[in-house]
């Protein structure tokens, strides 16, 4: 009886485990819009965003 | 185990990384972040990322978050290689996406956190854009 708990005690823990890796997903991203970005690099990078966009059409 | 069998099991885990990469990258529809815009309930931001316009349901989230997963990814690679923030990476696209992306009638988000439908004229540019 006592074994029986102890392995069901077990299964359960095992279970649990589990479900806490399988629930484990990337990090949620973080919306902040308070955006501090001088000109100066966005003029650098328009090309490669440009880029970006057309080569990836179900990203963006 | 020989020096030559190392390396070309070394190639083929390599091979075996780069199709499975493709493979998930496939499963995204390839027009998703497209018919997301267009069905009214999720825009764009100026952060860089997709967002829910009001109450959106547990599928929606999990699809805008799949296109915003793929979009860190590139915004962290495209970082990277320029020497810049991830941040910078991600705004700077974004200015793209809202010159070229956003349609009349789907919705954007500027620096102010607030909705807005585009009309018939371009979305405003935040100052940044250039």
């Amino acid at each position: 009886m006592r074994w029986g708990l102890t392995l069901s005690a077990a299964a359960v823990a095992t279970l649990l485990g589990g479900c806490v890796q399988v629930s484990a997903p990337d990090k949620p991203i973080e919306i902040n819009l308070n955006i501090n970005i001088k000109q100066e690099v966005v003029v650098r990078l328009s090309e490669d965003a440009k880029d970006l966009i057309q080569k990836n059409p179900g990203v963006f | 185990m020989s020096r030559r069998m190392k390396i070309v099991l070394a190639i083929g885990a390599a091979l075996a990384a780069v199709a499975g990469g493709a493979g998930a990258a496939y499963a995204l529809q390839v027009d998703a972040s497209a018919q997301l815009r267009a069905s009214g309930q999720a825009g764009e931001q100026a952060d860089g990322y997709m967002g829910i316009v009001g109450n959106g349901g547990a599928d929606l989230r999990a699809q805008v978050e799949s296109v915003n997963i793929k979009r860190r990814a590139l915004y962290t690679e495209l970082a990277q290689k320029r020497g810049v923030k991830i941040e910078e990476a991600a705004a700077s696209t974004a200015c793209e996406i809202f010159k070229t992306r956003v349609q009349p009638g789907q919705y954007y988000r500027l620096t102010d956190g607030v909705w807005r439908k585009r009309d018939n004229t371009p979305v405003p540019l935040p100052s940044y854009c250039g």
